[in-house]
């Protein structure tokens, strides 16, 4: 069952606030600390007095606790499942060469009992052995905040070198691809299945004054008609952005999304998708592009047109 | 009853946070399946839990709450937190943290009545120590052999216990992946409570959180599937506002990663035929008989799949697909678009018709799920054309109403 407080934000505060207990007497300031880290915006105000006031009888008065080491709990039979699952994965292989998880347990899932059906089918090469390894080097880096030097390879714009410092991969389940983000004179992205070669740069990164510029992030606004179930749609389809959505009338409503302005294009398609039931209506500069994409369709259908009239 | 930030039934607080994530425009008075002060409990304990994305906005109606995350910010999905609320009572954690020191070492296996005695040697140091019984310890011990924690051994006519061997973690990089990324990743978030605090290198694009608060309902689904049973299942019919029991065999976990949805492929007894169910709509799960017949059904799901876009299941196998077919103009510099069809399309065919066109085609069950694809595709569009009228229909209707929209004016030329 996941539901279970084994696996609470509780259990887990007390675990911890039990193996520094068992380390030396606490202090309530330091049970304060912990509970406050582990656990939730208000769990300081039942986790303190149920254990000061023994109605969880596992710390003393003097901070000591009657336990003789530190807590720990097994694996779950679920959670054993669970890892095994994802040893079956083909992403594995990224991370680890050796088989983990207990061997005697099933998995939780199989490949065959899911189906992902709209990823994109140019996902990275995740069985390539210097795919494997330029990830393994970038993880490494990333961990140890260790300059990379790296080029790659673009069909825009040729081979490219980066001196850069990663911070982080982004992944992207739609489009089953890696991104490395580092800086160097500037936030930068490279594409993992792009890179040609990837090393531990020896030299020193000389960075500009101040914070590497981010882009600003970009707001659009939709107004909705609520047919075919479009609210519902439009709101779980960009529920992975930060946005807000208000009632105008019954079936009008307002929809704000705040995105990257790198993923313009992929936002302005995404918006299309929804036909007549999503409407832009800001900023003036978002909506021109709508019309200019349906201007130009327009024009194509004339043509097409005409070619039936002939 | 007295609010209390804890929880003993995960239903009521999950319609909540649904309502707060992906709507966030209701008032508090427009929450009338419940009663006001189920929603201020139910708020404040969300607040408390997800803190950090809470957003208000006042309106006439009054104050909206809602969620707002940015899932490619937050490197977790801040709605685990919900599962890891789960109240107990004054003697379970007590219990549990005392059973586990006794049982400290695997090779200790103990009788509930010597883990009893040794519990009361615990306690005798409180004021008011707690004494817990042979049969609550035995209860307590039976969940956690349930759970694989516990190691339950008959020896005569006595029954020992013991803590079930560890098994190592798997490092904090795939815990950091695979939570966010593997279905029921809240089980990978509880294996990263396990771990030391650490700076994680992942970020996530494209990431769709809400099916965690559904995976109770597709952790059972996935545990029908390998026992291949049948289930019973309460499934909430929401623009009904109705609930339903239905039986099926599990088949499949069909999964969309552009629209955020997650759908239980399954057959239908009672309908003869396959048919797929949100799984944000499945609130229940009951395992029942062995079905007999369910590799017969997974193959016929597998002859299926070619023709399926969505997850829109005809009547029968043998139903004859629709053909679909568009092609779309580009420039001399626009040649991803052809590598766009390629690498987008789920089923059919596309080809170059020109040096600067390429044609997609396809049979399908439901051509009206291409759609919306379609679309992404404007200002390239050249030919249309479908089987299906209604949807050749519904693409051109669209169209000009967009036109109209965009004060293009009608389908006509100007």
């Amino acid at each position: 069952m996941i539901f279970s407080e084994l696996y609470s934000a509780y259990y887990n505060a007390v675990a911890r606030i039990l193996r520094e207990a068992c380390a030396h007497p606490l202090s309530k300031a330091e049970l304060r600390k912990i509970a406050a880290r582990e656990a939730f915006g208000e769990s300081l105000l039942n986790i303190e007095p149920a254990i000061l006031d023994g109605r969880w009888q596992l710390l003393n008065a003097d901070g000591t606790t009657p336990l003789r080491h530190a807590p720990t709990m097994p694996m779950t039979l679920l959670q054993k499942r669970w890892l095994k699952a994802v040893s079956l994965d083909p992403r594995i292989r990224l991370f680890a060469d050796t088989d983990f998880g207990d061997p005697d347990v099933e998995p939780l899932f199989r490949p065959e009992d899911i189906d992902v059906f709209d990823r994109y089918s140019d996902g990275d090469p995740y069985g390539d052995e210097n795919y494997i390894r330029n990830f393994r080097l970038i993880l490494e880096a990333i961990r140890e905040r260790a300059p990379l030097e790296i080029e790659s390879v673009s069909p825009k714009r040729g081979t490219n070198r980066y001196i850069l410092t990663p911070e982080y991969l982004e992944y992207s389940e739609k489009d089953d691809k890696f991104r490395l983000a580092g800086y160097g004179f500037r936030q930068q992205f490279v594409n993992l299945a792009r890179i040609t070669r990837c090393e531990r740069y020896k030299g020193k990164i000389r960075y500009p004054d101040g914070v590497p510029g981010i882009p600003e992030k970009k707001t659009v606004e939709l107004e909705l008609t609520d047919e075919r179930n479009a609210l519902e749609r439009a709101l779980m389809h960009f529920a992975h952005f930060e946005k807000e959505a208000e009632r105008l009338d019954g079936r009008r409503y307002r929809i704000s999304v705040t995105y990257n302005p790198e993923d313009e294009t992929e936002m302005l398609i995404r918006i299309l998708a929804f036909g007549p039931l999503v409407r832009v209506t800001a900023p003036a500069d978002f909506t021109e592009l709508v019309r200019e994409r349906l201007a130009r369709q327009k024009k194509l259908e004339s043509i097409e047109n005409g070619k039936s009239a002939d | 009853m007295a609010y209390y930030e804890l929880i003993k039934n995960f239903d009521r607080v999950r319609d909540y946070m649904r309502e707060f994530y992906l709507y966030g425009f209701k008032s508090r008075s427009e929450y009338t399946q419940r009663s006001a002060r189920s929603y201020d409990d139910e708020r404040r304990r969300v607040e408390s839990w997800l803190g950090d994305y809470m957003r208000f906005r006042q309106t006439r109606e009054g104050k909206n709450v809602f969620l707002s995350i940015d899932s490619r910010v937050s490197r977790h999905n801040p709605l685990y937190a919900a599962w890891k609320t789960k109240s107990f009572t004054d003697g379970d954690i007590t219990l549990h943290f005392i059973l586990f020191d006794i049982l400290h070492d695997p090779d200790t296996a103990m009788t509930a009545g010597e883990i009893s005695g040794e519990t009361d040697a615990y306690l005798a140091g409180f004021p008011e120590p707690k004494m817990f019984d042979e049969s609550t310890i035995r209860k307590k011990l039976k969940e956690y052999a349930d759970e694989g924690i516990i190691l339950r051994e008959r020896r005569g006519k006595s029954i020992y216990y013991r803590r079930a061997a560890d098994c190592p973690n798997a490092g904090s990089e795939i815990l950091d992946f695979f939570s966010e990324t593997a279905p029921c990743g809240v089980i990978g978030s509880f294996l990263l409570d396990k771990t030391e605090p650490h700076d994680d290198p992942f970020a996530f694009k494209h990431h769709y959180i809400t099916d965690a608060m559904y995976s109770e309902a597709v952790c059972a689904l996935f545990g029908a599937m390998e026992e291949k049973r049948t289930v019973t299942m309460r499934v909430i019919q929401r623009r009904k506002e109705r609930m339903t029991e239905r039986e099926a065999v599990p088949l499949r976990i069909r999964i969309s990663v552009q629209s955020g949805r997650q759908y239980l492929l399954a057959y239908v007894p009672r309908l003869g035929r396959i048919s797929a169910f949100r799984t944000d709509n499945i609130l229940s799960v009951k395992p029942g008989e062995v079905c007999g017949q369910f590799e017969e059904h997974r193959r016929t799901l597998e002859r299926m799949l070619p023709h399926l876009w969505g997850i829109s299941m005809p009547e029968s196998a043998d139903q004859p697909p629709e053909h679909i077919e568009f092609t779309v103009a580009y420039g001399e510099k626009e040649r991803h678009i052809h590598s766009r069809l390629e690498r987008e399309k789920r089923c059919g065919t596309v080809e170059r018709t020109g040096a600067g066109s390429s044609r997609f085609s396809a049979d399908v069950y439901d051509t009206a799920e291409m759609l919306p694809w379609i679309r992404t595709f404007i200002c390239r569009i050249t030919r249309f054309e479908c089987s299906n009228a209604e949807t050749e229909a519904r693409f051109r209707d669209d169209l000009r109403a967009m036109y109209r929209a965009y004060g293009l004016e009608g389908g006509e030329d100007e």
